[in-house]
């Protein structure tokens, strides 16, 4: 677990060099242009408009470093509060 | 000898309406026009002027329900899914100007007002193909583009007619995709926009256009698939610069500048052979340029070396 929170952080640095305070969607957009477009479709007529509007898409709009930062600070702490014991 | 001619307007006296039912319909109508005053939602319903049924397009396929059309629509700027009809009714309809800009003697803004009264307006049963391989039938209210064009008058350097929705980041979600070219932006050429077909429509059914159909005015050209048609339009922009359009910028492999309608040519993830009628849900073959050839196959024959079906 704490691998893969120390790989996140990691990515995130990435991110933060390369793209700054660009959004994740942007960045996306920029790697794939037609990616975010079918993800939508995907999410909002199969699934529940509403989950793409509310939960991705703030997550879509913050700096692309967010997303992997948060999710490997806490997979790192977790990791090591459980090999603290 | 005194000969009969039956023109079509003739009734006979038996099918004329008796005198007390008009004067009880005038009453009705009065009691609405004070329901109307009351109710600015229904005023707004009020607003399009009448007009006649131009007979000359005949779609070949009944009327979609009214209902469907109303409820099952495209409109990215409130979503990628097809239930955006109620987001849709934030969208501010009035006041609502279209400016005419670019490449033309009379620039000028039009109050959408100004527009339903200056425009001729009339009724045509198009067909419409969405590139998803669904299909509808709709009575549009509105007036052919070269009337417009007939008052802007293009510059002769004009080649292509631009077209851009509104961008109201305020009711529209999908505007936080701020990685997306919105405006969107779509556009045909001169030629094109000058053919009898193509529409402005501010009307359905006989009522204003809704915002979720694109009201207060959108365009249509039935012998493309529906993404060409840009909804809830405020610039018009005549340029002798070919547009990339907003779906072209996107995914150009999948949504091209020309996008007529054509059965043999498949989108790349799925066959265009067939459609399926909303409403109905019944799946009929789909006809090349939509089954308008007759009117707009003459635009293409020397351009074969487009990409004209996508």
């Amino acid at each position: 677990m704490r691998l893969i929170g120390l790989s996140l952080l990691l990515l995130a640095a990435g991110l933060f060099v390369s793209f700054g305070g660009d959004p994740l969607g942007a960045v996306l957009f920029r790697l794939d242009p037609g990616i975010l477009n079918l993800a939508q479709a995907v999410v909002q007529r199969y699934l529940l408009p509403m989950l793409w509007d509310d939960v991705l898409l703030p997550v879509l709009e913050a700096p692309a470093f967010v997303a992997p930062a948060v999710l490997g600070g806490a997979l790192s702490f977790f990791g090591w509060m459980r090999a603290r014991g | 000898m005194h000969i009969l001619k039956f023109r079509r307007f003739s009734l006979p006296e038996s099918q004329v309406t008796p005198e007390a039912l008009v004067f009880n319909r005038r009453q009705a109508m009065a009691v609405g026009a004070g329901m109307l005053a009351a109710s600015p939602a229904l005023a707004q319903q009020a607003g399009l002027p009448p007009a006649m049924r131009n007979t000359r397009y005949v779609p070949g396929r009944a009327i979609t329900a009214e209902r469907e059309v109303t409820t099952y629509n495209n409109f990215y700027e409130f979503g990628s899914h097809k239930t955006i009809s109620a987001a849709a009714q934030r969208m501010p309809m009035r006041p609502w100007t279209v400016k005419v800009e670019g490449m033309v003697e009379n620039p000028r803004d039009y109050g959408i007002e100004d527009l339903l009264a200056r425009m001729p307006l009339e009724e045509r049963v198009y067909r419409l193909r969405c590139v998803e391989a669904w299909a509808m039938v709709v009575p549009w209210t509105g007036f052919p583009l070269s009337a417009l064009m007939a008052e802007v008058k293009p510059l002769s350097s004009a080649r292509y007619v631009v077209f851009q929705t509104a961008t109201l980041p305020s009711v529209m979600p999908g505007l936080r995709q701020s990685w997306y070219p919105w405006p969107y932006t779509e556009g045909c050429t001169i030629a094109e926009a000058a053919n009898e077909l193509s529409f402005m429509v501010v009307g359905a059914y006989g009522k204003l256009l809704p915002p979720q159909n694109g009201g207060p005015i959108r365009f249509h050209q039935p012998w493309k698939y529906g993404f060409k048609a840009g909804k809830s339009i405020v610039t018009i922009r005549l340029t002798d610069q070919r547009p990339v359009s907003f779906w072209e910028k996107i995914q150009s492999q999948e949504y091209g500048f020309w996008a007529n309608v054509n059965p043999a040519v498949p989108h790349p993830r799925w066959s265009q052979a067939q459609e399926r009628m909303l409403g109905t849900g019944e799946t009929v073959p789909t006809l090349l340029f939509n089954g308008y050839g007759e009117f707009v196959a003459d635009l293409y024959t020397n351009l074969q070396r487009e990409r004209l079906w996508a």
